[in-house]
């Protein structure tokens, strides 16, 4: 069965960009404009992993991640963060509510893939 | 969806950043601490490098880099906001759109010399201003997690398969954060062969101590791989936090192993040791002399802690900052405020499309709620009175989502009031209100000329030179004001300026000389300024860089006409000016009020209907086209349809005058038989009829037959002149 990843970011381009390399991987790709946006799409429905933005209007991706956290049945969904390099306050707050992997804007494709590759093996 | 599609959305969604990011920077200028709008404008910049990244737009994201490094510096307080700062950053704004440009319509060509050279102008004075020092721009992402083997002591181990060595001891807490280690090991072997591995239950406590949701397993990995060693680090990138990752090259030297031995399990040596020779990393009694050099070296206090204090300070990342996290919390919740509404982006053409069906389900609808009174039948009458309720709502709801804010556009002047105004050496604000007015899409994107056109000739012609604002007692900064409204039916839009004003005399001799006008003739001071509108007419002495290029006010009255709307221009000498364009708050569908004429049905734009009264006999002169009647003390002036239309038909019994209303000004329009409210949709009149007065367009009624929409600012206006041509003709 493939898995699904749900890619949250305000910004389409990216999201439609990460969700064609995913899908043609392989992935099930479900797109989320920002927290919010990203907290009604789960619906308890089986997500293998998350690509999150940090900042985002609406529901920024820390909150959200928090909020993730709270959810039993999400707790143990690994989270990939988005962020500048300027952004290590936003890390490091990041690390405590739980986010172990980062991946720094600007990115490429296939670099995202392998990220993502990374987590879902198991 | 490919990839060609993904980029057009990147070039659309840069543009309206682009827009967005000018609209802030303006907004800086007068608010220059606004935290919420710098952090609106590092998110904007953040984003556009973050996707053009994406897209492999190098150029793009250099640039924007730096535009971003300054803005952080900004928001961080280091680099206060100046107005030669917001220039530059205007300008760097400017130069992303042609980079973006460049990328969208010229991919794989190189860049411009002069377009290069341009950039690398605005990125070193964009450096400049964050002092000089590095930008931030260096990744902490991907650091190897262990700084490669030294050359301290030792010789190389004989272990001579050429494998690499991995220990690793991950965060207990690596499940809870959604972290699987097979995943990293399973993507390991997709680079190479893992010879051997051995997992260590060494680290697992008592069964009561056990958090089951805990990892307490160690793995020693022999791995064979053509991979660098920052490859290798890469696969465990997520997993450094917490974890214990260590990576020894093939042919390592013994010391390092020991290090390794000692970082990772001080107490217990020997067990650890058994594993390495296990994994063939080291012989047993490469590993025996090893720990006896330890042992030595030990005794000597000096020399113990120093190898592995060093690795352990290089192996984890130096300690970063501890930020106030209440302040990192504010600025969260500041940012998420900055916006609420959230958006779908559907093609305009599907919107189109709804619109018009929506349209012909009025007019069936209109059809068979027809059909169903003649029927006299009360149960199908009151299902299609519902039926017609419902698709009224739908009509309305519809047309809405066609309905933007004129905000936008307005914003979009900041900027142009802003280069100009520095074009002109004159100091001009701009003031905008009634941003939240709304108006049809299609109608928003064809105003933005005429009014770009007025803003520019109220800068050019209408605010006066500093001196002369001084001279008149006028505050050294002009004002130009956008200002946006809702007004029967129309939306108003006035721009309008604290200049000069219009000179009557040079309007009027200026109307004379070009033959707009009949020398003698006489004209409301109202009038002669509305002149200007005339085609052929430019006043200003001098032609100048920004109006008077030909593109004259004719033009922009043709333009508004076009839209079924008027413009006016009232202006004060030496006060001001102020030019009022009223427009159709949409083009599709009108409530109308629907009359007859003989045997002709004309529709009334509702709007514009303000009451019917009755049209008595001894008010009536049948002998000219226009007449007035005394409407509650009041002369209102009317015109016959018949007279007008040439309409031959039976006549009504009574006539009745429908009042109309346009621009404040009133007319009355005698028709043969009122029949009453009438929603429509609008056919354009074919080009053929385009020189037609007194009809903007036509619509079918639910019988069928054809109903002409009366232009009724146009029949105002006649109306209106022909009452002061022939003053004198009351008729009572």
């Amino acid at each position: 069965m493939s898995k699904t990843i749900l890619i949250v970011d305000d910004s389409l381009s990216l999201r439609q960009l990460v969700s064609l390399t995913l899908k043609r991987a392989g992935y099930d790709v479900i797109e989320a404009c920002d927290g919010k946006d990203a907290l009604s799409k789960l619906g308890g429905s089986k997500i293998d992993l998350i690509v999150s933005d940090v900042n985002m209007p609406n529901m920024d991706g820390l909150t959200f991640l928090k909020e993730l956290k709270q959810r039993k049945e999400y707790r143990f969904t690994p989270v990939i963060m988005l962020t500048t390099e300027s952004a290590e306050d936003k890390m490091k707050e990041g690390q405590q509510s739980g986010a172990r992997a980062w991946m720094v804007k600007p990115f490429k494709p296939e670099q995202m893939l392998a990220a993502v590759n990374k987590l879902t093996m198991g | 969806m490919n990839l060609d599609e993904v980029l057009a959305t990147f070039f659309v969604e840069c543009k309206e950043l682009r827009g967005e990011i000018e609209n802030l920077l303006l907004h800086l200028e007068s608010a220059p601490d606004d935290a919420d709008a710098i952090n609106g404008l590092f998110r904007a910049a953040h984003t556009i490098k973050g996707s053009a990244g994406l897209f492999g737009l190098e150029d793009v994201v250099a640039f924007t880099h730096a535009m971003e490094s300054l803005l952080d510096a900004v928001r961080g307080g280091q680099v206060p906001v100046d107005g030669e700062m917001i220039a530059l950053l205007l300008e760097s704004c400017d130069h992303v759109g042609d980079l973006a440009d460049h990328a969208e319509l010229r991919a794989g060509e190189s860049l411009e010399h002069s377009v290069q050279t341009r950039g690398e102008g605005l990125k070193q004075r964009l450096r400049a201003y964050i002092g000089g020092k590095p930008t931030a721009g260096t990744a902490v992402s991907v650091k190897p997690a262990m700084p490669d083997s030294d050359q301290r002591s030792g010789e190389p181990v004989g272990n001579g398969n050429g494998d690499w060595h991995l220990s690793l001891r991950f965060d207990k807490e690596i499940l809870k954060n959604g972290m699987e280690p097979l995943s990293f090991i399973r993507y390991l072997a997709t680079m190479g062969t893992i010879n051997h591995l051995v997992t260590l239950l060494d680290g697992i406590p008592e069964i009561d101590d056990m958090d089951p949701e805990c990892c307490y397993l160690g793995f020693e990995i022999s791995f064979n791989t053509d991979a660098d060693k920052d490859t290798i680090a890469n696969v465990f990138e997520f997993a450094r936090e917490g974890s214990v990752i260590r990576i020894l090259p093939p042919h390592s030297k013994i010391s390092d192993y020991l290090e390794l031995i000692q970082t990772l399990d001080p107490d217990n040596h020997i067990r650890l040791g058994e594993m390495l020779t296990a994994c063939g990393a080291m012989t047993a009694v490469e590993l025996e002399e090893g720990l006896r050099t330890q042992r030595e070296r030990e005794e000597r206090p000096e020399g113990r802690r120093e190898p592995l204090g060093e690795i352990l300070a290089e192996q984890r990342l130096a300690p970063k900052e501890t930020v106030d996290a209440a302040l990192a919390k504010q600025k969260e919740m500041r940012e998420s405020k900055a916006r609420e509404i959230q958006y779908i982006r559907v093609q305009a053409d599907k919107l189109d499309h709804l619109i018009n069906l929506v349209g012909e389900l009025v007019i069936a609808g209109a059809s068979a709620h027809l059909l169903a009174r003649q029927s006299r039948q009360t149960r199908v009458q009151e299902a299609t009175s519902l039926v017609s309720s419902l698709v009224e709502d739908i009509r309305d709801s519809a047309l809405r989502l066609r309905m933007v804010e004129i905000g936008e556009t307005f914003n979009r002047f900041r900027r142009v009031v802003h280069d100009v105004s520095q074009e002109l050496g004159k100091a001009i604000d701009l003031e905008i209100s009634g941003a939240e007015t709304e108006l049809d899409k299609t109608v928003v994107e064809k105003i933005s000329d005429p009014i770009m056109h007025l803003v520019r000739n109220a800068m050019d012609h209408g605010i006066e030179p500093l001196e002369v604002r001084r001279a008149r007692g006028k505050p050294d900064k002009g004002t130009v004001r956008l200002n946006a409204y809702h007004d029967s039916g129309m939306i108003v839009i006035e721009v309008a300026d604290d200049g000069g004003g219009l000179n009557r005399e040079r309007i009027y001799a200026k109307a004379i000389e070009r033959g707009v006008i009949a020398p003698g003739q006489t004209l409301t001071d109202n009038e002669i300024v509305n002149l200007i509108f005339e085609p052929g007419f430019s006043t200003s002495e001098h032609v100048t860089n920004l109006s008077g290029r030909g593109v004259g006010m004719d033009v922009v009255k043709r333009n508004i006409t076009a839209l079924r709307g008027s413009v006016e221009i009232a202006s004060r000498e030496g006060e001001g000016s102020k030019v009022c364009i009223r427009l159709p708050l949409t083009l599709a569908i009108i409530d109308g009020f629907l009359v007859r004429v003989g045997d002709t049905f004309f529709v009334v734009p509702l709007d514009m209907v303000v009451e019917c009264i009755e049209l008595r006999g001894q008010e009536t002169s049948v002998s000219c086209e226009s007449s007035y009647i005394n409407l509650r003390d009041e002369a209102l002036p009317y015109l016959r349809l018949r007279d007008i239309f040439r309409e031959q038909g039976r006549r009504g019994r009574r006539e009745n005058i429908v009042v109309v209303q346009h621009a404040g000004n009133k007319a009355g329009l005698v028709v043969d038989e009122l029949q009453g409210e009438f929603q429509t949709v609008i056919k354009p009149l074919g080009k053929v009829f385009s020189r037609l007065q007194g009809i903007s367009g036509s619509t079918i009624l639910g019988s069928g037959e054809v109903a002409l929409i009366l232009d009724v600012p146009g029949l105002i206006h006649r109306t209106l002149s022909r009452m002061e041509k022939a003053p004198g003709q009351l008729s009572h």
